[in-house]
């Protein structure tokens, strides 16, 4: 066990882990913040999408000892009124609700970076996200829906 | 896959190469982490033995992108997102700057490292057949200094490098082989947003004014312990126009220079089917946009 600081949704946060669990196991079995989900738990699905100094990375792939001194921000650091979050409740984006919060992640980061996205935009971002109950076409529709907001 | 917990495992973290060395050469077994793209895959579901780890991640003297004295040179800690975005690059190792943008999805390319690619070792490793292509040449540091070492002699098999344990991959030279060169990187996964190739190459072509080809380098990954470059289709090709003909007979030459095996992604059959299909579709790509006519 050792003592990591980091900033969580902007909050500094100290947090007494194992430097080898991962961003993943500290986030949800130590800080108890379960929004971020694990699903493959190896890279390949995106449940987990956190954002790591502003840029999305697998909290999964994520060592706790490798956020020390950074800022993390899962989906609870989201405003619950944010028009993404919004846009999916309108467009009925979710169905499961397993993906959700890392898709909204990794959303958030690309209309910061790219305001006005095309719907082709929307889907590259997208790719390392998957989802197995919507066939994503809502799930890009309230994306760019929300960018037009 | 069961995956194990790593709490039992200690992390060092290094703030600078210097540091990383000494580390290194204290003796303790290390393994050492930077992206973790696939070395924390590979210890949680004990692909690889669990050991104590020593985390290069936060060493930005290693994370730059530079062309200098006609050497385009990469840190070893620079992301696939870096070598995406690189403008660099893309004018550079234009074929280097297509393979790290399907290395893996934006989450892997924001965490993916050059050097981790590398020294991971995968045969199906992205990054690899352009470098391979390219000539790339590796640096190496250690506690009794820097070494180079060219791409091809620095894999000795299946992840057997000529790297001890108390170095460090630092950076990667190419050196552009000139403006004459078009080529494209390519990969056949079994997702397009974010996979692991069943085969993946690169080809490059310098084509002189007159259609003929005076230099030809074909890399192909995932077919043989290493990536491995083709001669029979380089030297096919050669002195040759791209003609439908000899971009046929030069596909179908890798074959004598692949050795794939069966594996959970695609058989071996497949795999030279592949290979053959996907170099002729690059060479038949390559000579249209040269606006030779294939």
């Amino acid at each position: 066990m050792r003592e990591f600081r980091f900033y969580l949704n902007r909050k500094e946060t100290v947090v007494k882990a194992p430097p080898a669990y991962t961003l993943l196991e500290t986030l949800r079995y130590v800080l108890r913040l379960t929004g971020t989900k694990e699903g493959c738990a190896r890279g390949d699905c995106g449940e987990c999408t956190v954002l790591l100094d502003g840029v999305p990375v697998h909290a999964c792939l994520t060592l706790t000892s490798q956020v020390e001194g950074r800022s993390v921000v899962t989906i609870e650091g989201i405003e619950r009124d944010h028009r993404l979050i919004k846009a999916f409740v309108e467009e009925g984006a979710v169905q499961c609700g397993h993906c959700t919060p890392g898709i909204v992640v990794a959303a958030y980061h690309l209309l910061r970076e790219v305001p006005r996205p095309s719907e082709e935009e929307v889907r590259e971002a997208l790719r390392g996200n998957l989802c197995r109950c919507t066939g994503y076409v809502k799930i890009v529709r309230a994306v760019v829906k929300a960018a037009g907001e | 896959m069961s995956m194990q917990h790593l709490a039992d495992v200690e992390v060092y973290t290094a703030r600078s190469l210097r540091e990383a060395l000494e580390l290194l050469s204290t003796g303790t077994r290390l393994k050492v982490v930077a992206g973790g793209t696939d070395l924390i895959v590979q210890l949680k579901s004990g692909a690889l033995p669990k050991a104590d780890l020593l985390d290069i991640s936060r060493i930005d003297e290693l994370r730059y992108i530079r062309f200098e004295d006609g050497v385009l040179r990469i840190g070893a800690l620079t992301t696939f997102m870096e070598i995406y975005r690189s403008d660099l690059v893309r004018r550079h190792a234009p074929i280097l700057s297509e393979a790290a943008f399907t290395v893996g999805s934006f989450q892997i390319m924001n965490k993916g490292t050059i050097g981790g690619n590398i020294v991971n070792a995968s045969p199906a490793a992205d990054s690899l057949p352009p470098l391979y292509a390219l000539d790339a040449e590796i640096v190496i540091a250690g506690p009794r200094g820097e070494r180079v070492v060219g791409i091809k002699d620095f894999y000795k098999g299946y992840k057997r490098l000529d790297l001890r344990e108390d170095e460090l991959v630092v950076e990667v030279r190419i050196k552009p082989p000139g403006d004459g060169y078009v080529g494209h990187f390519f990969k056949h996964g079994l997702r397009r947003g974010d996979a692991i190739a069943v085969v993946n190459g690169a080809v490059l072509i310098d084509l002189g004014d007159d259609g003929t080809v005076r230099d030809a380098r074909i890399a192909l990954g995932a077919v043989a312990p290493t990536v491995v470059r083709s001669p029979g289709a380089e030297s096919l090709l050669i002195g040759s126009r791209l003609t439908k003909d000899v971009m046929r007979r030069a596909a179908e030459a890798v074959l004598k220079d692949i050795s794939p095996i069966d594996d959970i992604r695609g058989s071996a059959a497949y795999r030279r089917e592949l290979s053959v299909n996907y170099v002729f579709m690059t060479l038949y790509r390559i000579a249209r946009e040269a606006g030779v006519s294939a």
